[in-house]
């Protein structure tokens, strides 16, 4: 008997001994398709591994699938590098501190939302955002404030900036200097992924062709002057937040990848001056098998794309990249659940073979860390490399039937949508169509009705979800005495600086920018100096670039499709035809973001969602203030306000619409609040007027039917 | 709840009280049955402060850049001292559920400006429904001293004819790539456009906006012109980037005092009134002919007899009228 005869002979044993476990049912209902439109089977076996090409490289070696370096982690261990930034500069900078103290290996800002969109604390559309969902940084000062004590020439700082990237890195580089710091000793990342803010975060600032120009021009001053510092964190990770799957998220992510250097090089730029620099960034979920095939076939598609560039460098084609646990996959009931999920999703990110991580803490999906929780996620980490065998192992999957298989599906997957890309012309043209975010957002949608109708189960939501919940303690943000900080702090850099020199230096800015010529990071780098602030050079730019408005977008028919033969579904649809037969109308909803926080994943899956349920929902522009809201209501003369808010706005947005309501003779509309709000915010809002909160998790359909109950008590009366 | 007395719409609207407005707008898309004698005496109370402004409509195919063009078009008009009242005619009915109007998105400036009134209407079940809402809002927008109504519509069916069957003026926006777009232009279309746009002329589409204008200009001398007096004029512009907009508001006010000095504006309104009586009367009919007590009862029965081939079509559609037509 040969070797397959064998083989054949096992393989129908199995057949045999797994049919008779499952008493009459076809051994196909166990397999399943994901969402990636792969099948996952019960079983793979040694002819999965036809026609793989990748099998058998050793990792360090091209196409790098099983990892940039030969000996991985036995040699170094991945990099715990924890988001984070509290409001204040001060009270970051000590966070900090403690973080590199207790086994942190790298610092990672977050800022607030006015800063990302190039706003300083004291513009008017900043008000319930300062401080909140981040750091605010105005000027160099606050900068000098947040790296006190923390020596630039030795720890790498990793900022998540996208929209206002000159003055942060131009701020950046100017406190270092007086710290005494030259450029070139400079280490780390600043995330500059423009491409998928226009996609899903929509925290940009500038419209798309210029936005690139800010690209290459940062790209062109690091490779000449901060050749340690990464230039742009291709970012995955908020794809997936979105509602992107795996593939989906991969292939964008490239395809971006791919768009910046193509960028860099038409500004005259050799592939291996720059393409070392470039890093990624991924999210990762809980399916497990399939996020370590997500990073093991990331490193595939970059060696492939980039080898079509012709480098010399081998560091050119190697993907490096950060990874960070889901914040979606946190659920606010039953949050120590989540100390579990980020567990597992580290462990993923790590046989994937990641080169930095953030740990998601087990709070973060309702607020920014508490001191508590955040030393849990970063011990999760220590332990994963102190205390565990994991790695002493350089990509202990590889080898496995299923983990190459599903490398190599979702490759071809992720390929098949990169050439959808090339056919439109590349990201940058595929983006103007709105093609991937459409996609992105069908993901979202059928996500969310898999999610609301127990198909994909999450405990605590649609498993064991608990009658009554212990709220954890969360960090609560004072927003109006971080905001008055900031404005005084402003008010004395207005005073004391060199004015003259100031206006000439902006000036220098919006000329470069209107002529096209010179490198806006070197002139905002000067302008930064001189104690310009954020706003300003945002606003020196804005004049000639203008600020970008995001095309809408809406989908319909995906979320009620999924629950075409529910009862319930039925039931409210029918409940809401009467509404409209009683009235003479639908039930009109407005749903709007206010503020600045950008994501809007949960704001038009909540549209699709109502509007697939008989509603007539109005959308309302991104970063509306209460009362652009209020005004739109009424002209609208919609039945009801949703009031969005993820970025923890909420306290002083939703009582300032409620507000703004009344004054325009609307107090008969009724407002909701949905998104990211603590359980202790809750009675405090609905004492200002807030007539339901929707928390993290609310199926659609019940914040739908509760709606319903709302309008009809409104109008029995 | 209880119901608003019929002054309180009225001087809410003629003293420019945006909720009243709002209101107003309401009362008049509903089609509650109980709502119905209450609009018509808003209606009518309304009608005689109506009609001073200037009506446009602006159509194009989807991706064309309506809203953004509307979105700098109304601020161009805002600066000239007008106000701007702006609807849309989207029949695109879906199969169930509500719709999702995300026309405000697209419009960010002009939706928060006081001098603005942004009011986008629900996909209705038919295009002669959404037709009677569009025009009634008209006159509530025009009753509050908004006079350049812009009319958003998409080129699908007849919503077209429709827009243009209550408007002064009618834009069509064209895309930059001439050869496809003559084709996608019905000739139907072109009967009533009176300023043609190519819009997206901006970047490295400049040339092929001035190629599509001048491939459009010829088609066009093909064509019987839409006025006697006028010639259609073919622009390009980039909405987006703010380029070319004087020259078509120009050519607007150009158009609109023409027709002031002919008198031909008022000969259209009246032209659009006849017709417009007509429509309700289309519309009537058919509604009367709907709730006709005596056609209800035996209509199952016939639809069922037709389907099953034993009665003639003709001759089951004879039998109804003959019921609705017949003294109860």
């Amino acid at each position: 008997m040969n070797d397959s005869d064998r083989s054949q002979k096992l393989l129908d044993q199995w057949h045999k001994a797994a049919e008779r476990g499952l008493r009459g049912k076809p051994l196909a209902s166990l397999e399943r398709e994901t969402p990636e439109g792969i099948r996952l089977t019960p079983l793979y076996t040694e002819t999965d591994l036809d026609g793989i090409d990748h099998m058998g490289v050793p990792p360090g070696i091209t196409p790098y699938v099983r990892g940039p370096y030969p000996t991985m982690y036995a040699g170094r261990p991945w990099t715990i590098r924890q988001y984070a930034g509290f409001s204040t500069a001060e009270a970051s900078n000590a966070f900090y501190k403690q973080a590199l103290a207790a086994g942190g290996q790298g610092i990672s800002v977050a800022f607030d939302l006015p800063t990302h969109r190039g706003y300083d604390s004291d513009h008017p559309r900043a008000s319930g955002d300062v401080g909140m969902a981040g750091v605010a940084v105005d000027s160099v000062e606050d900068m000098k404030i947040l790296f006190d004590g923390i020596n630039l020439g030795n720890t790498s700082v990793s900022m998540t900036m996208n929209g206002a990237v000159l003055p942060i890195l131009g701020g950046f580089v100017a406190a270092a200097e007086e710290q005494g710091v030259p450029q070139s000793e400079l280490r780390g990342t600043i995330q500059n992924d423009i491409l998928k803010e226009f996609m899903v975060r929509n925290t940009y600032i500038y419209p798309p062709a210029p936005s690139m120009r800010v690209v290459g021009d940062i790209i062109r001053h690091c490779s000449g002057e901060m050749p340690r510092f990464n230039t742009i964190s291709i970012s995955g990770y908020h794809l997936q937040e979105a509602g992107a799957d795996a593939a989906l998220e991969l292939a964008y992510t490239i395809a971006n990848g791919k768009a910046y250097v193509e960028t860099a090089l038409a500004g005259g730029l050799d592939v291996d001056a720059f393409a070392p620099r470039l890093s990624f960034f991924f999210g990762i979920g809980m399916n497990f098998m399939m996020e370590v095939a997500k990073l093991r076939a990331a490193r595939l598609l970059w060696a492939e794309v980039m080898g079509t560039f012709s480098p010399k460098d081998p560091r050119s084609s190697l993907l490096r990249t950060h990874c960070q646990t889901s914040g979606w996959s946190l659920t606010s009931q039953l949050p120590y659940n989540n100390i579990v999920r980020t567990t597992i999703e580290a462990m993923a990110a790590v046989f994937g073979g990641t080169q930095s991580l953030h740990t998601n803490a087990l709070d973060e999906a309702m607020a920014l860390p508490s001191e508590f929780s955040a030393q849990i996620a970063r011990h999760t980490q220590v332990i994963l490399q102190e205390e565990t065998d994991i790695p002493a192992i350089a990509d202990p999957w590889a080898g496995s039937y299923a983990m190459e298989s599903l490398t190599d599906q979702l490759a071809q997957q992720a390929r098949k949508i990169m050439a959808e890309v090339d056919q439109a012309g590349g990201m940058v043209k595929a983006i103007e169509t709105g093609l991937p975010m459409r996609r992105i957002e069908t993901a979202a949608a059928r996500k969310q009705a898999r999610i609301d109708r127990g198909t994909d189960r999450i405990v605590g939501v649609n498993r064991f979800r608990p009658e009554e919940e212990e709220p954890p303690e969360v960090l609560r943000v004072d927003n109006s005495m971080v905001r008055e900080n900031q404005q005084r702090r402003l008010a004395e850099i207005r005073a004391s600086r060199d004015e003259a020199a100031v206006q000439g230096a902006l000036k220098e800015l919006t000329q470069a920018a209107k002529e096209a010529r010179g490198n806006l990071l070197d002139l905002t780098i000067r302008a930064m100096r001189l104690r310009a602030t954020v706003g300003e050079t945002t606003a020196a730019l804005e004049e000639v670039y203008g600020r970008h408005q995001e095309q809408a977008r809406a989908l319909g028919g995906v979320y009620g499709e999924m629950w075409k033969d529910d009862a319930d579904w039925a039931a409210l649809k029918e409940t809401i035809n009467d509404f409209a037969r009683r009235e003479g109308r639908r039930p009109r909803i407005l749903l709007a973001k206010l503020g600045q926080d950008g994501h809007d994943r949960g704001v038009k899956v909540v549209a699709a969602a109502f509007a697939d349920m008989g509603f007539d929902v109005d959308l309302g522009p991104l970063f509306q203030t209460p009362d652009e809201a209020a005004a739109q209501a009424v002209e609208s003369d919609v039945h009801v306000v949703g009031a969005s808010t993820l970025a923890g706005g909420h306290r002083t947005l939703a009582p300032e619409l409620v507000q703004a309501l009344k004054a325009r003779g609307a107090e008969d509309i009724v407002v909701v609040v949905g998104g990211v709000v603590p359980k202790q915010d809750i009675p405090e809002l609905l004492e200002k007027g807030v007539a339901a909160v929707f928390g993290p998790g609310t199926p659609a359909m019940e914040s739908g039917r509760r709606v319903m109950e709302l309008l009809g008590a409104n109008r029995s009366g | 709840m209880k119901p608003i007395p019929p002054e309180r719409y009225i001087d809410g609207v003629r003293q420019g009280d945006r909720r009243m407005i709002g209101k107003a707008i309401t009362l008049l898309e509903s089609r509650a049955a109980r709502d119905r004698g209450l609009a018509q005496q808003v209606l009518d109370a309304l009608t005689p402060h109506a009609g001073r402004g200037l009506r446009i409509a602006i159509s194009g195919p989807p991706g064309v850049g309506k809203s953004t063009f509307v979105e700098v078009f109304g601020h161009h008009a805002i600066e000239q001292g007008h106000r701007v009242g702006v609807l849309a005619i989207d029949p695109s009915s879906r199969l169930s559920g509500g719709s999702i109007l995300g026309d405000k998105l697209r419009m960010p400036r002009l939706s928060s400006h006081d001098d603005a009134f942004i009011r986008p209407s629900p996909a209705g079940e038919d295009l002669g429904g959404v037709a009677r809402r569009t025009r009634e809002a008209i006159v509530v927008l025009e009753a509050a001293g908004f006079d350049r109504i812009l009319v958003e519509t998409v080129g699908v069916g007849q919503s077209e004819t429709v827009a243009a069957g209550m408007t002064d003026l009618f834009i069509l926006l064209a895309l930059p790539n001439a050869g496809d777009e003559i084709q996608g232009i019905k000739r139907g279309t072109m009967e009533f456009v009176h300023l043609l746009v190519v819009n997206k002329a901006d970047g490295d589409q400049q040339q092929a906006a001035q190629q599509a204008a001048h491939t459009l200009e010829q088609a066009l001398h093909l064509m019987h012109p839409p006025e006697p007096d006028w010639s259609v004029p073919v622009l390009t512009a980039s909405a987006r980037e703010d380029l070319g907009l004087e020259k078509i508001w120009q050519a607007v006010e150009r158009f609109h005092g023409m027709m002031q000095a002919s008198g031909r504006m008022a000969a259209r309104r009246r032209e659009q009134s006849l017709a417009w009586m007509w429509a309700l009367v289309r519309e009537g009919l058919e509604q009367r002919l709907r709730e006709h007590p005596a056609v209800n009862l035996e209509q199952g029965l016939l639809e069922r007899a037709v389907k099953a081939g034993r009665t003639a079509p003709a001759e089951a559609a004879e039998r109804l009228l003959m019921l609705f037509s017949r003294p109860l």
